[in-house]
């Protein structure tokens, strides 16, 4: 076949709306997060039948003092929730999502202005809320993107290895870490469309990352900080435990409007500014 | 037709407000529109208008305020005070239908660089509610645009086309062009000239700037000077030429008479320094030509006066407003 005809489908028909425009400006690196992230969860189902009913690796993690055992997620490790729970939902798998999102999100208008292409951008008639709320749902699509790749290599490969986790704790489990993506990365476009400055917005989001992380987990071991617990984004995703509770939807609806305030701060702030000054 | 300077008492704003226009209202109205920057430029009170069908030039040094203007008209920045209206509409209230009839070619020119030029092309063309491809290839063929290259592999002359044509593409009732020619070569900034003329001729407006006094001469009905932020005569450029002083400067085989030229018409200075006269020669310079006619010349020049010159010229010559 002619490589013409077999190049991406917007080559032919052409690309339609900012929010087309936004996806494929992030294709390629979509591509490898995908593959990333998929890969991750390979090697950690590789690795699950040597410590798969391991009693004596068991015994082990269990002299551990509770509280590392807590923080770590090393209860129940040798089963199959809770080995996923250790390896992949406790921080890995969060963290490189969160990285993921943040990197899109802060690129999403605070980059368009550091090349300056937001001039020909906008003079175009498309209001500014709309990019920001096109473009943003860009970036959403391309976290669940990278959330099915995980997921679908968990489900399919996973009984090869005789994982045993039920559809409903895995999917809560990643549908929580994808909501945590979407809200650090919308986090971070707002700060970048508040600021229109890259750099700073990606390490104002890492910032509040390390923070909602920290918050959500140190609570195990301090227990004073117990009370401030609800305000990380990261406990209401993760610290909930939804691999082993499975769908918590007061705390997901948390997530999401926090994620609504975010994405109004970050429409009404680009809507407010002198752009690419 | 008087000095064509702005009128400076007209409501900006049309009174039907949001919603429907005035259609008789000017395409660029601007009434004492400050804006300044935190490390400084800008542009302070900065009032004119610019008419349906005529083009603009909008002539300033670099830095003088230009880009600043253009920026308020496109709603990407917003002035601290004073009107900015297009089409009788709020720039800011009214952007998105504004930008509906705006072809606007920024300056400081930034591509999407990955994509190719059609790409780009028929991306915009989808956010304006699609002009039909055909023009807008015809368009390209006019510039002899390469459409299949990504951008980033253009020369800076075609990607400054890319621009071009993208501003132009969907026939837009007002064209902001930024410095449109910069990189340019001649046989094609010629062509861009000839395309702004098309334009006003349909009865579309263009609004031009630059800081190249012949190109806002050879194409612009009027033209407005800006300098440090001010905008300090706008004018006919039948006027501006009227005006305008050629420097010459002449050397003859032989010394001059202390009275050289001093009666020829149009001559307001002249210095004679032996064999070398220099004259300034106001208005058209033929009077100055016929009476070198009766002369054995060693060397001759005659230039235009710069931008700078020029401005000095309407300052002595009481150019104010």
């Amino acid at each position: 076949m002619n490589g013409h005809l077999v190049g991406p489908a917007h080559r032919r028909r052409g690309l339609h709306s900012v929010f087309e425009r936004a996806f494929d400006e992030q294709r390629r690196a979509l591509v490898g997060w995908a593959a990333g992230l998929g890969g991750l969860g390979l090697v950690m189902l590789g690795m699950y039948p040597s410590v798969r009913g391991n009693r004596s690796f068991a015994k082990l993690l269990e002299a551990y003092p509770q509280a590392l055992r807590t923080l770590f997620g090393l209860a129940d490790y040798t089963s199959g929730p809770g080995y996923l729970r250790a390896e992949i939902f406790s921080l890995t798998g969060p963290l490189l999502f969160v990285i993921f999102a943040i990197l899109w999100g802060t690129d999403l208008t605070a980059g368009e202005e550091e090349r300056r292409t937001v001039d020909i951008l906008l003079a175009n008639p498309v209001s500014r809320a709309r990019v920001v709320v096109e473009k943003w749902a860009a970036m959403v699509v391309g976290v669940l993107v990278v959330a099915a790749s995980l997921g679908l290599v968990l489900v399919l490969i996973g009984p090869a290895v005789k994982l045993h986790v039920g559809l409903v704790a895995l999917s809560a489990a990643i549908v929580s870490t994808a909501l945590l993506a979407v809200l650090f990365g919308t986090l971070g476009l707002a700060v970048g469309a508040a600021t229109g400055h890259r750099g700073l917005a990606r390490g104002v989001t890492a910032l509040a990352a390390v923070a909602a992380y920290l918050l959500s987990s140190l609570p195990e071991l301090v227990s004073w900080l117990r009370p401030a617990r609800p305000l990380s984004p990261w406990y209401h995703a993760l610290g909930v435990d939804p691999m082993g509770t499975g769908y918590r939807p007061l705390h997901l609806l948390v997530l999401l409007a926090m994620t609504a305030v975010c994405l109004a701060v970050a429409t009404v702030s680009f809507d407010r500014r002198d752009l690419a000054t | 037709m008087g000095l064509g300077g702005a009128r400076p008492t007209r409501t900006l704003l049309s009174p039907a407000g949001e919603g429907g226009h005035d259609p008789a209202a000017p395409p660029i109205a601007l009434e004492s529109v400050t804006k300044h920057y935190r490390g400084g430029g800008g542009i302070d009170e900065v009032t004119f208008e610019v008419e349906r069908g005529e083009v603009f030039g909008f002539l300033g040094p670099n830095g003088a305020g230009k880009t600043t203007t253009i920026r308020l008209l496109l709603d990407l920045i917003r002035p601290e005070a004073g009107k900015v209206a297009l089409f009788g509409l709020d720039a800011r209230g009214s952007s998105v239908a504004i930008r509906r009839r705006i072809g606007y070619l920024p300056g400081d020119l930034a591509l999407y660089d990955r994509l190719t030029a059609r790409e780009l092309l028929t991306h915009f063309a989808h956010l304006r509610g699609g002009p039909p491809w055909a023009e807008t290839e015809k368009l390209a063929a006019r510039f002899d645009l390469e459409l299949d290259r990504p951008i980033r592999a253009l020369s800076k002359g075609n990607r400054q086309k890319v621009g071009l044509v993208q501003a132009l593409m969907g026939d837009p009732q007002l064209l902001i062009l930024d410095e449109p020619t910069s990189g340019l070569d001649p046989l094609v900034q010629h062509q861009v000239h000839a395309l702004m003329r098309e334009v006003a001729a349909e009865g579309r407006t263009v609004f031009l700037s630059s800081h190249v006094l012949s190109e806002v001469g050879d194409v612009a009905d009027r033209v407005g000077l800006i300098r440090q932020g001010r905008v300090v005569a706008v004018r006919r450029v039948e006027d501006l030429r009227r005006r305008s002083v050629h420097l010459v400067e002449v050397t003859g085989k032989a010394p001059f008479d202390s009275d050289a030229f001093a009666r020829v018409p149009g001559v307001v200075r002249r210095d004679l320094d032996g064999p070398t006269a220099h004259l300034e020669v106001s208005g058209g310079i033929d009077p100055v030509v016929r009476a070198l006619a009766g002369y054995e010349l060693e060397d001759l020049s005659i230039r235009e006066p710069s931008l700078e010159e020029l401005f000095l010229a309407f300052y002595q010559g009481g150019g104010a407003t």
